[in-house]
């Protein structure tokens, strides 16, 4: 079997997106961070184009949220470039602060304020502030103006944060795992606020989560941080094009698995044999079988099968 | 400027009370000016030294909001930095500009010269409200002229009309603003929390009331990695001993040194001597030539030494999710069970606190080289033992809210202090057996009723694990 240092992840190359005509609207070069001595992110090379939803995929520890706070630059970094709107992110200042929407991991800002003197001081920094948006949510999402934000639970906060955030109609929205504590309605109910801002052009989401069903409603493109390293970016529909898990049954089960073109990564489960392969040749897959004295069954993965194999 | 009315209106809102006080201040000052000018013109003297205090004030609850809005997410925000400038600006010209101005105008000294130190006011205050020691600067100057008065008093005259001063002035106001703003308007990552219980005494208390922690210096961090290992050691010492003999008393001492990570006998004796070079320093700086009771002394020590205990209460608090995990953990059969064993394992911070009272005292007897070491040292036990119950009585079922809270601290300190001046004297006036005896009954019976009374009522309630309301 496979272990991971082996995978081929190469094939899938790096910003293997097709440029949209205009520019970037985040580029990342060689970028390095550690805490202490734990290096987190490993000279990251990515590019985001406008326009676009991306996932970003990871486990736990892998430097997401590291990640997104170096891109707005709310966390030093120890190398490397970052350009956001096609200016260097040195820190977070100028005009382009007007075009950012930021939902962090969790919402700990000023407890004391209320929740509609909190969103009134926001409001107040900006050129753009959607009020009926911010009216419309507040209501529908349930949440008090006059309650200290202190008093609110961290659903709550996780909700003041999103409306705080696409508020001022960002063109860049980065959220770190949004919904981690929303309930489904609510988190139904971010997902079609987050479409909705999608569908005007030019806006472009990141978005970390472990939710993939909510980057596969919204047609995201994937992009996967491991071993502190961007291994790819996709669209998710050209990863459910290309991507194959392949099951070999046989009575005996399988000792190793057999070298296989495009080959991801190899399960072996009893008498099963799983295979993730990338761009798999069927005719060779169907003589292996034969040759195996295997049954073949193809099966097309999801994200969320995809993200345990991969991350 | 609407983000500027914003940021203005932020001290009405987080300290109305702070803000309505320092406000009437200016008013009152502005009123002196006038008055001045129709009537009495040394009375603008007065007006400038009331601004002074008030912003002084002003510029403490200032330094606290600017903490908490000054967070790398607030950053984001465009234009965040230009516009706290802005909303500075308007800051300057009502503290030290314009009544710089209207006394000059009145014809004290030159303008720039109030409007130096009235800036360096306003510099020291901000210092203070941002929590950094550059605030405390001011004591030296207090230091100083409590230490050669005469010697202070002309260098006050020579200062006045020298040229030189106000340029060192601005320096020292630019200064101090440099260090107080500085780390407040640098993104770094963030500082790793500590728990609420642990008492170092050395600026990590967690009693930032919600605000972000400053960045620690290298000898705050070295000290507090110094305090980490006598945890981490003490918890080892526990688990070993509940390993070998897994007794009730062993499981005490480990939930103790859970809740309590800097109530070891190391972190201890760790605490005791930084705070004993502290005050020693603190001492041959200010107080040395001076004639000071040993009753005002030895109260002091016993007053430093409860400190532990409002500490505790807001801890408690914010330990109170954690908790539940806690009460897993242990699957008491009831329980009150459970809030015994907790009331059982913060016992041990009376012992803590006489011992610290004790300690203090010591070193008290010794710096002012009192002459009834024994009476104060008696009085000390006494009363701290008394103290200590009733304090951890009322942070365990006392008040929730800040306020109830604060006035129940300011009841113990108070009434502490009182306790042991009344308990001096009587010693002093019916000898260590009646005396001593009779202070012995009056006020151990009395914290020991309270605290049983006190320990009653918090097994008879359910434990609370809802966080605390911000």
């Amino acid at each position: 079997m496979s272990t991971p240092a082996e995978w081929p992840i190469a094939i899938a190359k790096p910003n293997a997106l097709p440029l949209a005509d205009e520019a970037p609207v985040l580029r990342v070069a060689a970028l390095r961070k550690s805490f202490e001595k734990r290096q987190v992110l490993r000279a990251i090379d990515w590019t985001v184009p406008a326009g676009r939803v991306i996932g970003l995929l990871g486990r736990n520890g892998a430097g997401k949220t590291t990640l997104l706070r170096c891109l707005l630059g709310l966390s030093p970094i120890d190398g490397g470039k970052i350009e956001l709107f096609g200016e260097p992110m040195i820190e977070p200042a100028g005009e382009r602060m007007h075009r950012i929407g930021f939902v962090p991991q969790s919402f700990d800002l000023f407890p004391w304020m209320k929740v509609r003197a909190y969103l009134d001081f926001t409001a107040a920094f900006y050129t753009h502030w959607d009020h009926p948006l911010t009216t419309r949510l507040l209501d529908s999402w349930q949440l008090d103006p006059r309650q200290k934000i202190g008093q609110l639970s961290q659903g709550q906060r996780q909700k003041l944060a999103i409306v705080r955030a696409i508020a001022p109609q960002p063109d860049l929205l980065v959220l770190d795992e949004p919904v981690a504590s929303l309930d489904p309605q609510a988190r139904r109910a971010f997902m079609a606020e987050l479409l909705e801002l999608m569908r005007q052009p030019g806006k472009t989401v990141i978005f970390s989560t472990h939710i993939t069903a909510d980057l596969e409603r919204a047609e995201a493109d994937i992009a996967l941080l491991r071993d502190g390293r961007i291994q790819f970016t996709r669209p998710l529909a050209e990863l459910r094009e290309c991507m194959r898990l392949i099951v070999l049954s046989r009575a005996e089960g399988w000792v190793q698995a057999p070298a296989v073109a495009g080959l991801l990564k190899a399960n072996i489960k009893g008498g099963d044999l799983q295979l993730l392969i990338e761009n798999p040749d069927m005719q060779n897959l169907q003589a292996l079988a034969a040759q195996s004295n295997a049954s073949l069954r193809i099966e097309t993965p999801t994200l969320e099968d995809l993200f345990v194999e991969l991350a | 400027m609407k983000a500027v009315w914003q940021l203005w209106l932020q001290p009405w809102k987080k300290v109305p009370v702070l803000a309505v006080l320092v406000s009437l201040i200016w008013l009152g000052a502005m009123v002196t000016f006038c008055f001045a000018a129709s009537h009495q013109v040394k009375l603008s003297a007065l007006a400038v030294g009331m601004i002074a205090f008030g912003s002084w004030f002003w510029h403490v609850g200032q330094g606290q909001i600017l903490r908490e809005l000054c967070r790398p997410e607030s950053f984001l925000m465009p234009y965040f930095t230009r516009r706290l400038a802005c909303a500075a600006a308007i800051n300057l010209t009502q503290w030290v500009l314009l009544p710089a101005c209207i006394s000059s105008l009145l014809g004290l000294p030159p303008a720039w010269l109030i409007a130096a130190a009235l800036l360096c006011a306003a510099a020291l205050g901000l210092a203070i409200g941002c929590g950094r020691r550059a605030g405390l600067l001011i004591w030296l100057l207090f230091i100083g002229a409590g230490w050669m008065p005469q010697l202070a008093a002309q260098a006050w005259y020579a200062a006045l009309n020298s040229p030189l001063t106000a340029p060192l002035l601005l320096l020292i106001a630019i200064l101090i603003l440099h260090i107080s703003l500085r780390p407040l308007l640098r993104i770094d990552d963030r500082e790793t929390e500590a728990s609420p219980l642990e008492s170092m005494n050395l600026g990590r208390t967690n009693d930032t009331g919600g605000a972000p922690r400053l960045p620690r210096s290298a000898f705050n961090k070295r000290i507090g990695s110094l305090f980490d290992h006598t945890s981490q050691w003490a918890l080892d010492q526990a688990l070993h001993s509940y390993r070998q003999r897994p007794g009730s008393a062993q499981r005490l001492t480990l939930i103790r040194r859970l809740l309590l990570p800097h109530d070891n006998p190391l972190a201890i004796a760790l605490r005791l001597a930084l705070v004993a070079c502290f005050v020693t320093i603190y001492f041959f700086a200010a107080i040395h030539r001076q004639h000071f009771n040993a009753a005002v002394v030895g109260a002091y020590a016993t007053m430093l030494a409860l400190t532990r205990f409002p500490q505790l209460g807001r801890g408690m608090q914010r330990m109170r999710p954690n908790l539940a995990d806690l009460y897993l953990t242990l699957a008491p059969t009831t329980q009150a069970q459970y809030q015994k064993t907790l009331a059982d394992a913060l016992l041990i911070l009376v012992p803590v606190s006489v011992l610290t009272a004790v300690a203090y005292t010591l070193l008290g007897i010794v710096l002012v080289h009192a002459a009834e070491p024994v009476q104060m040292l008696t009085t000390t036990i006494i009363v701290t033992t008394a103290a200590s119950l009733v304090a951890l009585a009322v942070h365990l079922i006392g008040p929730e809210g800040s306020f109830g809270r604060g006035l129940v601290n300011v009841v113990v300190i108070f009434g502490t202090m009182a306790t042991y001046w009344g308990g001096y004297w009587l010693i002093g006036a019916l000898g260590y057996v009646f005396g001593g005896g009779l202070m012995l009954i009056i006020a151990l019976s009395f914290g020991i009723s309270v605290w049983f009374a006190a320990q009653r009522e918090y097994q008879r309630r359910r434990p609370c694990f809802d966080a605390p309301v911000a």
